[in-house]
């Protein structure tokens, strides 16, 4: 596939609740959205540590998603806030090295009805479809996925 | 290592009308890890299930992948029959390519069937990384431990009785009662305060499964969800007692608001406890009684409403009017609290007897008059703009319940959290007497006020939730989930490579990560029934001691890379 | 009152909502079993439509959903959708009841979603259930179709049949809990609230549904006359309660939903003048009363103590004319409000006219009395919390026979 295709790669780290209740009802409403993105769900956005996020651009992604419920929101008495705060963290370290912090979506809540779900697809993918490709970051062995 | 079986659903084109299902069949074929794939027109209509299940069991397929739906639709209606069929379900994954792939790129089918690819392999790099908790079962103690003994704790003791639970029912007081005891006269009833309690004193006094600690308090609780080992302390010294569960009723105090419109500097200025006990001994006298509502309360201190203290000040302004020949009474507040249908009537009553109501603004509280004793008070009403002055020789503030210092010492002990004002949090609106602990339950004003009425029906509710718990004698760790179906594992700590660094302490929202000595060092323990694989523990590990089996940072690792390999 | 334990009860549990259904999960969870008679499609009554609830501000969805999914897991609560109470009659030891459970078009245990029949019929009377329902199925509208059987010839799973019989079931059970809920009642009668005259005059269940973020608006706040967004808008309280000419009571939960709407409104669109005209406004409940005071960047809802005496279309039918008494400043006003949401006109589902077949004895004002066991809005105004918690108290009334 053509590195313009691989450069709207998008992960996107949901929880189970809110974080994908939005991609369902999406999906009965048949709303057409962009093939760039992949689904990994957990349990609690609270499980997404920095590590994964890094991995994921290590591995091929040009942007990650991560998608929980509203903080004081959250099933699991307010996992999600911790996680909120150390994704942002995360933010800006990847500002710092020049991966650019935009790449990461954090939607806590924004996510749980199926136009919201849509509309954060849809424009992370067109944001990061106009991002530089993450090819100068990463060994041509990511890219192919040969780890 | 488990064969890995595929089953790609078709959802009667649904699915196989936009994602090339022989194409991903193919691919599928020549992946090492995968040993079997199939295709089937239906995963969820009668007979697929047993259909599924002789496959598993001719093929001999360890785990299953399945190709089909969202897990909000019909796949729990296809994991349901397969349980039903008697497959493990544990071993049962799927990956959504309807709502999530086939329904959302109707226009895109090669991206689409790309994207199908993509989320299979990844649902298959999870159960090839994928590891199991150990469950442990638990054995449930079968009594309770109810701390308190107002209306609330009576009604949670007496219930839990009633239900054949033994309960050791604890009280810092001589006797049951809680603040109930002050009371002579309950709305909207106008029955005698302790009437309402007397039936279920009587009940606790005559049910053998009813232990009353008069004079105790309880000094420690270790443990957790089935077996808390309680320290009481009473006049006859220490106990220690196994219980199951623990509900907590300790209630509440009312506020005492020294200087607030005069209150202990001016005479005659009393709080509602006051006058109870002024009824109590047939000692109200007084020509012209005026009640201030919301006194230290719904401002910046206490920005609550205390739920008893309108309909209270309806019950007392009316004792006045009829009891005290010649008296009037006036009840000036912010709103009217009496929401419903009874307390709505019983407001129309203190109309209709002539009790009056001025109502005045928070930034505009009335001036209480008199030297030395109350003389009078003056209020600007707000409705019809005009500055009142009214004689009075009887002030009654109408203060908040506020919460009992002694109760955050308890929840500390159990780790469940208080909220700013001191109440005991439940854990959602519709779980309200749960908290976050399993195990411990909470009822009464301890929680929020709430009026004796309420208190009892809280009390009720505490107990079926804890009989539901006490009742089911063992349970295992993986079924204390709070959703349908068990969890999806527990996290664990590998003592080996834990520094005992207590990031996954401070971040567990349960309290189930516990640091343990081990020789010279700290390693983490989690306490399996408490944990609910929520994953913050794994989160914050900084070298991956700590992870779920289940979504082991193996799996997730496999998961990523395998992502965008369709795409490159 | 003895030691039950042992005793396995057999309860009926009228009403489907949050009451009957945390009163059902109680009862399977003591060992008991229960019959969930629910008129509706399915489960989850009022609050499983509210675009949101309060005192959290999102969608009921979560919590409710899971409460659902372990009744529809639970083998002993047998469900009943689609039924009503047709008699039901006391015995020597419990009742007899005989509940009618009607059939719907669409059998929700093959239907796949798939929406083949919606595509397939010309009168638009196949559409999918509310949104949060879940699992998801489609409903097809008996008294609007025409009978065509279109959808039938397109559905995969054969899930489509029209000649399916209502089935009458006999049951024995030790105890009746009810637990029907609330409806709302219609405002016509009472001329001065406009109700019905204009189409930005609504209660406030229909303006819940019509700004809900799954709605046909996307969760746009819009004028229902002209879809444009409103200048502003009047929440009218204690409409038809409180009022000894139509409801009596006071509904409990108006003053929090108006809240709940108002303070929405205003998140989304701060520039939409939010007003809400008030008699007492009843905050009581956990954290209600600083809910209430919650102002988003300064942008407040307005709260006007005063009653309406008067709701009418302006002239030319663009706004609503509102006359009212402030009460505070002590002016009689009359105001143009582009849309005016009514609160208040809540009821017990038990008190409708015409009268439920079978119902328990009944206050004066329409709730269920102490001489039956009740539980949510029918025993008496209340929200979420209240209900679950009388749910519970109900079922350990019925698993401990109150007499």
């Amino acid at each position: 596939m053509s590195s313009s295709a691989a450069g709207t790669n998008i992960l996107v780290f949901a929880c189970r609740w809110c974080g994908l209740i939005g991609a369902d009802a999406a999906g009965r409403r048949r709303t057409e959205l962009p093939v760039s993105f992949r689904v990994i769900p957990v349990e609690c956005a609270g499980y997404v540590e920095p590590d994964a996020v890094i991995r994921a651009f290590a591995s091929g992604a040009a942007g990650v998603a991560v998608l929980g419920c509203h903080v004081g929101g959250c099933r699991f008495n307010d996992a999600n806030h911790p996680a909120l705060k150390r994704l942002e963290l995360l933010r800006t370290l990847l500002d710092a090295t020049g991966i650019g912090g935009d790449r990461l979506l954090l939607g806590f809540g924004t996510a749980h009805e199926y136009h919201q779900w849509a509309d954060t697809i849809r424009a992370f993918h067109k944001h990061v479809a106009g991002l530089p490709s993450m090819a100068s970051w990463l060994p041509a062995a990511a890219m192919t996925g040969e780890r | 290592m488990a064969k890995i079986g595929v089953i790609l659903c078709n959802c009667f084109g649904e699915i196989g009308d936009t994602v090339n299902l022989e194409t991903i069949r193919e691919r599928l074929a020549s992946d090492p890890a995968v040993d079997v794939v199939t295709l089937r027109e239906s995963l969820c209509q009668p007979g697929d299930a047993a259909a599924v299940h002789a496959l598993i069991r001719e093929r001999g397929i360890g785990k299953v992948l399945l190709g089909a739906c969202s897990p909000y639709g019909r796949m729990e209606v296809v994991r349901l029959a397969l349980a039903k069929e008697g497959v493990d379900v544990r071993t049962v994954r799927a990956a959504d390519l309807r709502e999530g792939c086939a329904w959302v790129h109707g226009k895109d089918p090669e991206g689409a069937t790309r994207k199908a690819a993509s989320q299979l392999g990844m649902e298959i790099a999870l159960l090839q990384n994928m590891e199991d908790s150990r469950d442990i079962d638990i054995r449930i103690r079968r009594e309770a431990l109810v701390v308190g003994a107002g209306p609330a704790g009576l009604s949670a003791a007496c219930g839990l009785a009633r239900m054949g639970f033994p309960v050791h029912l604890v009280d810092r007081g001589t006797a049951p009662g809680g603040l109930l005891n002050i009371v002579t006269k309950s709305y909207p009833t106008d029955d005698p305060g302790p009437a309402k309690l007397n039936p279920l004193i009587e009940e606790m006094t005559r049910n053998p499964l009813i232990r009353f600690f008069g004079k105790t308090k309880v000094a420690s609780v270790k443990g957790y969800a089935g077996d808390f080992k309680v320290a009481l302390k009473g006049p006859e010294g220490s106990t220690t007692l196994r219980v199951g569960a623990v509900v907590l009723a300790t209630g509440a105090r009312l506020l005492f608001p020294q200087g607030l419109y005069g209150y202990g500097k001016t005479k005659n200025v009393i709080t509602q406890m006051e006058m109870e006990r002024q009824f109590a001994a047939g000692s109200v006298a007084c020509k012209s009684a005026v009640f201030i509502q919301c006194a230290g309360a719904r401002n910046a201190e206490r920005p609550y409403c205390s739920t008893i203290c309108c309909p209270l000040s309806l019950k007392n302004a009316m004792r006045i009017v009829e009891e005290v020949p010649g008296a009037e009474a006036w009840v000036l507040h912010r709103d009217i609290m009496t929401p419903g249908s009874v307390l709505e009537a019983y407001y129309r009553k203190a109309l209709q007897r002539g009790v009056r109501f001025i109502r005045f603004d928070a930034d505009r509280p009335p001036q209480v008059r008199g030297d030395g004793q109350v003389s009078g008070v003056e209020v600007f009403d707000v409705l019809s703009g005009v500055t009142r002055s009214i004689k009075t020789d009887l002030l009654v503030l109408s203060t908040p319940l506020v919460a009992d210092p002694e109760s955050a010492a308890l929840t500390r002990m159990l780790e469940i959290p208080v909220d700013r004002h001191g109440f005991i949090a439940e854990v959602y609106p519709i779980h309200p007497v749960e908290t976050r602990n399993d195990g411990v339950f909470i009822c009464g004003t301890a929680r929020w006020p709430v009026s004796s009425d309420q208190a009892l029906a809280q009390g009720e509710a505490a107990a079926v939730k804890a009989a539901s718990f006490l009742g089911r004698g063992t349970a295992s760790a993986l079924s204390m989930s709070r959703v349908p179906g068990p969890k999806l594992g527990h996290a664990q700590a590998n003592a080996d490579t834990c520094t005992g660094c207590g990031n996954c302490v401070a971040v567990c929202p349960y309290g189930a990560c516990k640091l343990q000595r081990m020789g010279q060092r700290s390693v983490s323990r989690v306490i399996k029934v408490r944990c609910k694989a929520c994953g913050s523990c794994a989160a914050v590990c900084p070298n991956g001691a700590m992870q779920i089996p289940e979504q082991n940072y193996r799996v997730t690792g496999a998961m990523i890379r395998r992502a965008f390999r369709e795409v490159r | 009152m003895q030691n039950m334990k042992n005793q396995k009860k057999t309860v009926l549990i009228v009403g489907g909502g949050v009451a009957g259904v945390s009163a059902a999960l109680d009862l399977a969870a003591n060992g008991h079993r229960a019959h969930l008679v629910e008129r509706g499609h399915d489960l989850g009554g009022q609050v499983a439509k509210l675009d949101k609830f309060y005192p959290t501000d999102h969608c009921a969805f979560c919590p409710l959903w899971t409460e659902i999914r372990r009744c529809k897991q639970d083998e002993a609560i047998a469900i009943h959708p689609l039924s009503r109470v047709e008699t039901l009659e006391p015995q020597a030891a419990g009742h007899r009841a005989v509940v009618v459970e009607s059939a719907p078009v669409v059998d929700p245990s093959l239907c796949i979603h798939c929406g083949r029949c919606e595509a397939a019929c010309p009168k638009g009377v196949a559409k999918p259930i509310w949104e949060h329902a879940y699992p998801p199925v489609y409903v097809i509208d008996r008294g609007r179709c025409g009978d065509c059987r279109a959808c039938a010839e397109v559905c995969p799973t054969k899930a489509i049949a029209f000649d399916r019989e209502e089935r009458r079931i006999a049951l024995d059970v030790d105890e009746v809990i009810w637990a029907a809920g609330f409806e709302e009642v219609s405002l016509a009668p009472m001329k001065e609230y406009g109700w019905g005259t204009h189409p930005d005059i609504l209660t406030s269940l229909e303006f819940e549904a019509w700004k809900a973020e799954a709605g046909d608006n996307r969760g746009k706040i819009l004028r229902r006359s002209d879809r444009t967004v409103p200048l502003s808008i009047l929440f009218v309280q204690c409409a038809g309660a409180r009022d000894l000419r139509f409801l009596p009571h006071c509904s409990a939960v108006c003053c929090m939903h108006a809240l709940k709407q108002a303070q929405w409104v205003k998140r989304r669109n701060p520039e939409i003048d939010c007003v809400i005209l008030y008699t007492d406004l009843r905050t009581v409940g956990r954290d209600y009363y600083e809910y209430a005071l919650r102002d988003f960047n300064g942008n407040g809802v307005r709260l006007v103590r005063g009653r309406s005496s008067l709701i009418t279309p302006l002239p030319g039918g663009n706004g609503i004319a509102v006359k009212y008494e402030d009460t505070i400043t002590g002016r009689r006003e009359i105001r143009p409000f582009d849309m005016v949401v009514l609160n208040g006109n809540l009821q017990s589902s038990l008190a409708s006219k015409p009268a439920p077949e079978v119902r328990p004895e009944l206050s004066g004002e329409g709730f269920v009395t102490a001489a039956s066991v009740s539980c949510g809005f029918v025993l008496e105004p209340a929200d979420v919390t209240e209900s679950a918690i009388q749910a519970s108290s109900a079922a350990l009334k019925a698993i401990t026979d109150r007499n």
